[in-house]
């Protein structure tokens, strides 16, 4: 967070620095903080002279750098002078307005150095010694130049993905590359890798989290080079940079964590891939650890249906009871009472979803399907008493081309019913032939409607989705049932602009109306940001919020929108927020990209 | 992201247009991402299929990207239990018709060449997860010309994609129409590709300006 304070306080110091700096200096004696660890004092009254003696150390660069209250560039250049003389201290006189010394002024370089125009500053340069003949631009300055053009060219190297250049830029001009031009190391490492020169990566990465003293930099880039690296080579380089060379002041316990996040990370997500695959014992001990250590609510639900796909309920029911413990929702209430329905326990699972019954459609449904296991093609009629059926059995493997398979023979056997079809339907969906799937609700609705004395009563949950999110409601009629899953299917296909405008006269009820909205509009707000209209984005993300809780990948959507605006400290929060419950590629990205954006000239 | 001359070329053409009073032109047109697609009734499509009971047609769409390309999509019947639905598509590009249409063209909505081995490697996994997919040796022909395509199999299954670049202007293409791309895919039960792709064979296209056919040519 200091890093988002640093803007306000050069705002402060330009101020000081211009204006009222002399009474100001005069009237706070001592240090003055500038940033963490870096204190400059100042002078007590204007006009006590420069401090280096002249030819000791060149101060033109810090000096200018403290006129115009770039923080972050006087910090890096005390680090540098210090570093080439350890008992050199910078000037007393710092934020002091300097008399007009005879000869050239090269503030007007330094300005156009400052403002990236090399060229310019080039030319003023030139121009000045035609003027001038015996003045000669100081070394600092003509050096400064060298590396900011160095830098430029790295970047747009970089920027067009011409990595070869990039490391040319690089070995022409080593300080570009140097920790206080921390964004062209990354770019650097990233043009190795990206040429599949690995070793080389890791070598400059290795350099940087040895080298840079910054706790949060040497963090940071570990993040960056996740992307590269193996587990081992990220092991190796948590251990580097927890370690090698210790600044005062910096904790690097941070840094000896990412190696868990990442790793957590990583678990977490093929937690949540239906087709990661089993973990190995190891890797599942160390998640659940994590989950534990942190009380993550998120993780503990994603372990909970982890076990609930492989009908190990009990484990299942014990995550799921964590994450409900930990932080109580009706994500974790649901699987809670899935879990202890595969257990048997019939009772308990309607016990723990009475606190959100009626106010969840997920926990409804739950409850529902604990109540009243569907039985699909059944007509609504009673349970069949010899088991599951075929359809049933292919709901339950997520076999979906069985589904259809099942329903057609069940249609063959005993003709259509508005069930059966519906649930063709549904199973069409899952198999992402959504214009089937429309067809499918409208045969269906077609059934409903000759089918005698069902479509003015509540449907019973006669057809389900696998993996369903959405809530058929206690009340939607076999009708209403139809048209959501029309709705549905419409979404699927793009037909958003034909859908809003249907969708005030569909028979739907409140919730499903509510929710389909919510999905239009997250839809409309993704296309807003492809299509760079941000504050179109961001009004429809909160008209979105008014009907449903934003979900994380709308959150990263509303980051980048606010990246976008160039509200830049919004979007850093939210990503960090984000980043700060569940640490994903998404969003280190985001928080990455906004962070090196809100510093792009250290 | 733009680029550096779109970016000018964009900015040059919004300042000049919003200070003529055409902002609300210029807001229209510099949208550049595809509009959502529509509804079309098959009796609009500008193509027109051979009856298939097999491969009935199921619905069509079609949406725009920007004032120069207009896509279609015909989805058709699928008899089989695979994912995916079988479909053939069609992206017209046709030349800006202002020079103020020239200054803002949206991203190509198709690349040329349509494919290489990567890009189709990585298209047939997707279209066709978990079969045995197969890339002809030689080209087919329709109506058009010369058409690529892949078969893809199972043990009860038999689907192809194929795709086709209509971009020959000195024979075929009206001035306006820069190029077609056509993509068709279609999964079905019979193991002989040739009749799933029969329908691809035999389209006629519609479109408002006449594409001629490769045959039209050979009869002059």
């Amino acid at each position: 967070m200091n890093r988002l304070i640093r803007p306000l306080l050069g705002a402060a110091l330009i101020g000081l620095s211009v204006g009222a700096s002399t009474a100001l200096a005069a009237s706070t004696p001592g240090g003055r903080a500038l940033a963490p660890g870096v204190k400059v004092d100042v002078a007590p009254a204007p006009g006590s002279g420069p401090a280096a003696a002249p030819g000791a150390m060149d101060d033109s660069a810090l000096r200018y750098y403290a006129r115009i209250g770039d923080v972050e560039r006087l910090e890096a250049e005390i680090a540098r002078l210090r570093a080439l003389d350890p008992s050199w201290e910078p000037p007393k006189d710092l934020f002091t307005p300097q008399a007009a010394t005879p000869g050239v002024d090269e503030s007007p370089f330094w300005a156009l150095l400052s403002a990236g125009k090399f060229a310019e500053a080039r030319a003023a340069i030139a121009e000045q010694r035609r003027q001038s003949p015996s003045w000669q631009p100081s070394a600092k300055l003509l050096q400064e130049l060298d590396v900011a053009e160095g830098a430029n060219r790295l970047r747009g190297a970089s920027d067009t993905k011409r990595w070869q250049d990039v490391i040319d830029a690089a070995a022409a001009q080593p300080e570009a590359v140097a920790c206080n031009r921390l964004d062209n190391a990354w770019r650097l490492a990233e043009a190795y890798a990206e040429l599949k020169q690995t070793d080389r990566a890791f070598d400059r990465y290795k350099t940087i989290v040895s080298q840079c003293p910054k706790a949060k930099e040497r963090r940071d880039t570990i993040f960056k080079a996740s992307r590269y690296l193996s587990p081992e080579q990220l092991r190796e380089l948590t251990a580097i940079g927890a370690t090698a060379n210790p600044a005062a002041g910096e904790d690097y316990t941070t840094v000896r964590k990412v190696e868990g996040e990442l790793e957590s990370g990583r678990l977490l997500e093929r937690l949540g891939n239906p087709k990661g695959g089993a973990l190995s014992a190891a890797d599942l001990s160390r998640v659940e650890q994590t989950t534990r250590d942190k009380q993550d609510a998120d993780a503990a639900i994603a372990l909970g249906w982890y076990f609930q796909r492989q009908k190990k309920h009990a484990e299942a029911q014990s995550w799921f009871a964590e994450a409900n413990g930990w932080s109580p929702s009706d994500k974790a209430a649901e699987g809670l009472i899935l879990a202890l329905a595969g257990m048997g326990k019939k009772a308990e699972a309607r016990e723990a979803g009475t606190p959100w019954r009626g106010k969840s459609s997920r926990v409804d449904q739950a409850l529902k399907a604990v109540a009243d296991p569907p039985r699909g093609g059944t007509g609504g009629g009673p349970a069949a008493p010899q088991g599951p059926s075929e359809l049933d059995m292919a709901l339950a493997r997520n076999d979906f081309a069985g589904c259809l398979n099942a329903v057609q023979r069940m249609i063959a056997r005993s003709g259509p019913t508005a069930a059966l079809v519906q649930q063709r339907g549904w199973c069409l969906l899952e198999l992402k032939r959504p214009t089937e799937a429309e067809a499918a609700f409208v045969e269906a609705q077609a059934l409903a409607a000759r089918e005698p004395a069902k479509s003015d009563k509540p449907a019973k949950p006669t057809s389900r989705r696998a993996n369903s999110d959405r809530g058929l409601e206690d009340n939607a009629t076999p009708a209403q049932e139809n048209a959501y899953g029309q709705a549905v299917a419409r979404l699927a296909t793009g037909d958003v602009a034909g859908l809003t405008r249907d969708l005030p006269r569909a028979n739907l009820t409140t919730t499903q109306k509510a929710e389909i909205r919510a999905s239009l509009l997250a839809t409309e707000a993704n296309r807003a940001l492809e299509d760079k209209r941000y504050l179109d984005a961001l009004r429809l993300l909160d008209a979105r919020k008014e009907l449903e809780p934003e979900p994380r990948n709308l959150g990263i959507l509303r980051g980048w929108s606010l990246y976008n605006l160039h509200r830049l400290d919004q979007a850093y929060a939210l990503f960090k927020s984000l980043d700060d419950r569940l640490s994903t590629e998404e969003s280190r990205e985001g928080l990455s990209t906004t962070w090196k954006t809100i510093y792009h000239d250290w | 992201m733009f680029g550096r001359s779109r970016l000018s070329r964009a900015f040059i053409l919004t300042a000049s247009l919003a200070v003529t009073g055409c902002a609300g032109w210029v807001e229209n047109n510099l949208t550049q991402a595809p509009n959502p697609w529509r509804r079309l009734a098959p009796a609009d499509l500008p193509v027109t299929l051979p009856n298939s009971p097999q491969f009935p047609i199921v619905a069509g769409r079609t949406r725009t990207t920007g004032a120069i390309y207009t896509s279609y999509m015909v989805v058709l019947g699928n008899p089989t239990t695979l994912p995916g639905e079988n479909r053939l598509t069609l992206d017209v590009h046709t030349l800006p018709d202002s020079l103020v249409g020239a200054l803002i063209q949206p991203p190509r909505v198709f690349p040329v060449p349509l494919y290489s081995t990567q890009t189709l490697t990585v298209t047939l996994a997707r279209e066709f997860p978990g079969m045995t997919v197969k890339v002809a040796d030689g080209a087919r022909r329709n109506r058009y010309g010369d058409y690529d395509y892949a078969v893809a199999q199972d043990a009860a299954n038999t689907c192809v994609f194929a795709w086709q670049l209509i971009s020959d202007h000195d024979r075929m293409l009206p001035r306006r129409i820069e190029a077609v791309r056509l993509e068709y895919r279609v999964c079905g039960s019979d193991r002989n590709p040739r009749v799933l792709l029969r329908s691809f064979d035999e389209m006629a296209l519609t479109l408002p300006e006449t594409v001629l056919e490769i045959d039209d040519l050979k009869r002059l």
